[in-house]
């Protein structure tokens, strides 16, 4: 952005925050107008946008942990036409692959996320179907209940990524109870296999 | 602990006029917004991004929500690919090649550089690829993109969808070359 005026305004920041800028500043080796200049560059940008900077510090978080999970971005609609093709053709074979794929993330996130496996797992979930209208994941006990919702999604996709939950949610020690799959929708619960 | 206490900074008059519009939008007071804007700068900064990467990566994010950009497990969609490449290679090579004429066509509408736009799209977003290299020199542009673990048919499908892109962005394409794992591309205006 090209500046379209050289006046300048006093505003007033935390103390702490505004330390904190300068010793980055200084260890770029630059001004602290220029840091700061640039910091409202950035988030004027954004808003232009309609980007919330925020999401989308958040986004690269989902970017950096995709990697990290073995995910990649692809338009939708071509691993919408591809799965309707695979799953046209060789169904089991495709429903065992997507099984495997949710049995494999969620093994690493028990290997991983020690802690709280299945809070990582469920906010990776939630984070990667940025493309679904509504994906909600309830805990309760040891119930879990999960819905997701796309006007766009084939029925084909559906049954496969439901599949893939399934797979997960296997391994990390639930049974299906019961499953819902139609065009649009997903619907499954799950009981642990303890209880 | 949290300081109370406030420092006085400089800040172009420009960029303030602007601040105010947009933390006026927001419903926010300028001192909120002033702030907010100065810990998510710090938070950046702790996660070893600089701002211009996070403003390229910003725009290239907000740019696949629009085009329907989804995340899928690497292994499904290598799997996807080989099933759908059987099958019906021809009716998938070309929806990779509109997929990418749209996206071409998108980034020249929305990106001074779509260009840039683009090899910022490839190196977030497509981590199976080691390298991707776009080199502008004139009218013309050199794309190369290397991957060890790209599949021969994941590689034609990404060779279809690149110069979908290029051709969306108004360039033709005077060289072609590919094995498994390697793209080499040429395009003139």
């Amino acid at each position: 952005m090209t500046l379209k005026s050289t006046k300048r305004k006093t505003l007033f920041a935390r103390e702490d925050l505004v330390n904190r800028l300068l010793s980055i500043a200084k260890r770029q080796g630059r001004s602290l107008y220029s840091l700061v200049n640039e910091i409202f560059e950035l988030v004027i940008r954004a808003e232009d946008l309609g980007v919330n900077i925020q999401t989308a510090f958040e986004e690269r978080w989902i970017l950096k942990n995709a990697q990290k999970d073995g995910f990649i971005l692809v338009p939708e609609g071509l691993w919408y036409e591809m799965a309707e093709i695979a799953y046209q053709n060789s169904k089991d074979e495709a429903l065992k692959k997507w099984f495997e794929a949710g049995v494999w993330l969620a093994k690493r996130y028990i290997e991983v996320e020690t802690e709280e496996p299945f809070e990582a797992f469920k906010r990776s979930l939630k984070a990667y179907n940025w493309n679904m209208v509504e994906i909600m994941i309830n805990e309760e006990d040891q119930k879990i209940s999960i819905r997701i919702i796309s006007p766009r999604m084939p029925e084909t996709y559906a049954n496969l990524y439901s599949t893939f939950v399934e797979g997960a949610l296997n391994t990390f020690g639930y049974k299906i109870a019961k499953k819902e799959v139609s065009f649009g929708n997903i619907r499954i619960e799950a009981v642990g296999k303890e209880s | 602990m949290i300081s109370k206490s406030k420092k006085l900074v400089y800040v172009s008059e420009s960029l303030i006029n602007e601040a105010i519009e947009a933390a006026r939008r927001d419903g926010k007071s300028i001192g909120s917004f002033i702030e907010e804007s100065l810990k998510l700068a710090l938070s950046a900064r702790r996660t070893g991004y600089n701002l211009k990467e996070a403003s390229d990566l910003l725009k290239v994010i907000h740019a696949n929500r629009t085009l329907g950009g989804a995340y899928i497990p690497m292994d499904i969609l290598n799997h996807l690919i080989k099933v759908a490449y059987k099958k019906k290679p021809k009716k998938i090579r070309e929806k990779w090649y509109e997929s990418g004429m749209l996206h071409g066509k998108y980034l020249k509408e929305k990106f001074e550089d779509p260009i840039r736009a683009f090899k910022t799209f490839l190196e977030a977003a497509r981590w199976d690829l080691n390298e991707v290299e776009v080199q502008k020199d004139g009218d013309t542009i050199k794309f190369r993109c290397f991957s060890t673990i790209l599949t021969e048919e994941g590689t034609d499908m990404l060779l279809k969808y690149v110069e979908g892109v290029f051709h969306g962005i108004g360039y033709k394409t005077i060289r072609n070359d590919h094995m498994k794992g390697m793209i080499i591309l040429e395009f003139k205006h």
